[in-house]
């Protein structure tokens, strides 16, 4: 949300509700420092004070609510706060919470930050009577959330904590999530709500209060048994306890808190003095979060006992209060159901969350065109891939054509969209090297992950699982998918599937890894499509001075790519062997030795040199694919091996029907004779190893580079043509 | 069409111009900034590669207790080192 500066355009009004029960000792304080800092609109709600509460709100001249005691809940409470109150933000303080200089204005500038914060909250600094515990712990825990002192936009992902302690909300946001009418931690759980549903916050820390929970050693530990019993019911958050582990904790923190002393200027005798009282803070926190983050396990009467706030109930609501219920129909006969368990919830953050929020609130608006932007020189290009391994075939394809256009003097980086997390071990300078290491030379950044995003002319999705990711990126020209292949069939019928076919839908400008896979988007899904043809690197790939045997087919044979019909491949070369016994067959492509009707050399994975050389020597090779055409075919031609493919998918589309490839339908028998033409008929397979060279002479990465570049203008160009700058 | 009119459709032409022409070097300006601050990543992660492969956070590491001790105590050590070294060198006539 952006608000406007005081004193410019129209002002942003903010609300303050401070919930209040025997509040006393800090209200008039607290309320007068909200005077000075000039909020438009206090709300005082008072759930049954017996001390001077309500007489020191009146006398400030704020607004009163009064409300039965049995009527306050955390959440229920605040949602009442933000409903009797007008302001565009409303900031929640506990009675306890006292603003300081410069409160309201670190709230307006954080709400000016981004344009999706809905809530912002600042640090808790501890009063000169706070104990040293509390105190370097409150100063730590906040300084954690911004290291260089700066205001922190956090977004999904990030870190959920916010505290009604200290918090403003933009009422929009509160519109949308409210808080949940839970016994605690409602303030937790709308911060793990809002990031969830695309909304930012902010951690400022100008917007400081001065707060202390002064309470003694025994109430501290009952405080903390209700704070994790209400962790675990708003998060599901069990706190781990283990002796030995408390043990060292117990230590590290005391001697954590006397050195924190010790700067402090604390002399040796108050040290000693606190130096008990830390030990039996620290050590009883984790033993009373512990058991508040299984009180659902407690008998009643000690729960009870434990809580500060005397609840003796067993926590999360049942959410099968109705099971075994007579329904009174009648029907007696119906078989009973038992009472299921309550599972709490147990992901912060979908791993589909991304794909829901552009289903429920569609894109991030691309920016404005700029008249030419299409024709520059050199543009922004920001690519989002998918995670890889080394031997990505479609990774390969991306990062010889990427490194391409930085050479060309673009501005590239790439940005890797991991939301299942198969890469979470991996930080961004590994990400960096393996890209270069596996793929091409790359000189650009490469980010995990959007939180450093900085907009782009041209955003690229480059696989199904990238282009949610790239529809929610703001400040983009235009956005491009470059799509190697129908990933779609890559999956039989599942959510996979129809998240794949989802995103030809969204109207991106399509750049094809073939003419056959340009005509299906654009006939079946009705996308704006160019095509590139896969180069080939003629470095690596190219007849080496070897003799070329006559009794040896090689055959791709990797069987863990349902695409690739292994089965079918090898009942072709079962036939053939069966026709020739004496034909040596070779099978590379995968580590483990497959199980086959037939004798063969097994040659693992092999590097691109290796394969040339294996290229070079062999008599025919035997790649097939049951989608798009893939780059292999071409490198066996650009080694001058003829070599076979499935008739009828995607290869008459780059090289015809009568081309350099021979061709035959998805049957063993049809393949096993393609195989057998080309050992037997020497003169055709001659004509076929020459025509291949010449052929695969002009697919070249260069080329390739020049037909995707062509399709990152004419997404920007379509840019320009819907929407004409004035 | 008279004099008045062209001369100012000559000069709103011009004006459109010179703006197309502020437009495009502004653009090849942010390119520019954006290829260096690429570039000062990119450079880096090149230096943070072995961090990041042994993931490695240094500021969590310096921020734990005693870490800031150990680094000042290395380098008074290495202070020493060289300095015994130098007046070891010194001594020998090197």
């Amino acid at each position: 949300m952006r608000v406007s500066r005081p004193g410019g355009g129209a002002r942003t009004t903010v609300s303050v509700v401070v919930p209040v029960k025997d509040g006393e000792r800090y209200l008039e304080e607290l309320l007068a420092a909200l005077s000075d800092a000039g909020v438009d609109e206090t709300l005082v709600i008072d759930s049954g004070s017996r001390d001077r509460s309500r007489e020191i709100a009146r006398a400030a001249g704020v607004e009163l609510l009064e409300i039965a005691p049995e009527d306050f809940g955390h959440g229920r409470t605040r949602n009442l706060g933000v409903q009797r109150t007008s302001g565009d933000l409303v900031c929640f303080l506990t009675q306890d919470a006292t603003p300081c200089q410069g409160w309201l204005d670190a709230y307006l500038e954080a709400f000016d930050l981004d344009e999706r914060t809905g809530a912002a909250y600042g640090p808790h600094l501890p009063r000169a009577e706070t104990s040293p515990m509390i105190a370097r712990e409150l100063t730590q825990f906040f300084a954690a959330f911004s290291a260089d002192g700066r205001p922190a936009v956090q977004r999904a992902g990030g870190p959920t904590f916010l505290s009604n302690v200290n918090a403003c909300y933009a009422r929009t946001c509160w519109q949308e999530i409210r808080f949940r009418e839970i016994p605690y931690s409602e303030d937790q759980a709308f911060g793990a709500d809002m990031l969830a549903a695309g909304w930012a916050k902010v951690y400022h820390p100008g917007a400081a209060v001065l707060h202390a929970h002064d309470y003694g050693a025994a109430e501290f530990m009952r405080r903390y048994f209700d704070e994790y019993r209400g962790l675990r019911e708003s998060t599901g958050h069990v706190e781990p306890f283990r002796m030995l582990a408390t043990a060292r904790h117990v230590r590290a923190a005391t001697a954590g808190d006397l050195r924190w002393m010790a700067e402090h200027g604390m002399d040796r005798g108050e040290r000693a003095r606190w130096a008990v009282r830390a030990a039996v803070h620290h050590g009883g926190r984790r033993v009373f979060s512990a058991l508040g983050s299984r009180a659902d396990g407690l008998p009643a009467p000690l729960r009870s006992a434990l809580s500060l706030e005397g609840r003796g109930d067993a926590g999360p609501p049942s959410a099968n209060g109705a099971a075994g219920v007579p329904d009174g129909t009648g029907e007696g006969a119906l078989p009973e159901i038992a009472a299921g368990d309550h599972i709490d919830q147990m992901l912060q953050v979908d791993d589909y969350e991304v794909i829901d929020r552009i289903w429920r609130h569609g894109p991030a608006p691309t920016s404005g065109p700029v008249p030419g932007m299409a024709d520059r020189d050199r543009l922004r290009l920001a690519m989002v891939i998918p995670p890889f391994t080394q031997g990505s075939g479609g990774h390969n394809t991306l990062f010889q054509i990427f490194s391409r256009l930085e050479r060309r003097g673009h501005a590239c980086s790439v940005w890797l969209a991991d939301y299942h997390g198969h890469m979470r071990d991996v930080w961004p300078a590994v990400l960096r090297h393996d890209i270069n290491e596996f793929f091409a030379s790359f000189g650009g950044p490469v980010y995990k992950g959007f939180q450093s995003w900085q907009g782009a002319d041209v955003a690229i999705a480059t696989g199904w699982q990238t282009v949610h990711a790239m529809l929610a990126l703001e400040h983009c020209r235009a956005r491009a998918y470059v799509v190697n292949d129908h990933e779609p069939e890559f999956y039989a019928a599942s959510t996979e599937r129809v998240l794949a076919e989802d995103t030809y839908r969204w109207g991106l400008h399509c750049i094809a890894a073939s003419p056959w896979l340009r005509d299906l988007l654009i006939e079946r899904y009705g996308a704006s499509a160019d095509a590139f043809q896969l180069g080939v690197d003629r470095e690596t790939y190219r007849p080496l001075p070897v003799e070329r045997r006559e009794d040896t087919v090689i055959y791709y044979a990797r069987h863990a790519t349902p695409r690739r019909a292994v089965p079918i491949g090898l009942m072709a070369l079962a036939e053939l062997h069966r026709r020739r016994p004496d034909v040596r067959i070779v099978l590379f492509g995968t580590d483990k030795p497959l199980h086959a009707a037939f004798p063969y050399e097994h040659l693992g994975v092999l590097t691109p040199r290796q394969l040339a050389r294996l290229y070079s020597e062999a008599t025919a090779g035997l790649c097939l694919s049951l989608t798009n055409f893939s780059l292999m075919p071409k490198e066996m031609l650009a080694c001058g091996l003829p070599c076979v493919e499935l008739a009828g998918v995607s290869a008459e589309s780059i090289f015809g029907e009568d081309g350099p490839l021979d061709l035959a339908p998805l049957e063993p028998n049809a393949l096993a004779d393609a195989l057998e033409r080309l050992i037997v008929d020497r003169e055709r397979s001659a004509r076929r190893s020459l025509e291949g060279i010449e052929f695969v002479a002009t697919h070249t990465w260069e080329h390739a580079t020049d037909e995707v570049e062509a399709g990152l203008r004419h997404a920007l160009r379509e840019r320009e043509l819907a929407a004409p700058a004035s | 069409m008279d004099t008045a009119e062209a001369q100012q459709q000559m000069s709103e032409e011009t004006e459109i111009e010179r703006l197309r022409a502020r437009v495009a070097a502004l653009e090849a300006e942010l390119v520019e900034v954006q290829a260096r601050a690429d570039a000062a990543v990119a450079e880096w992660q090149d230096r943070a590669y072995w961090l990041d492969r042994l993931h490695i956070d240094l500021n969590a590491v310096m921020q734990r207790p005693g870490a800031n001790q150990i680094r000042l105590a290395l380098k008074a050590m290495r202070a020493v080192y060289w300095r015994v070294k130098l007046v070891s060198r010194r001594l020998r006539g090197r």
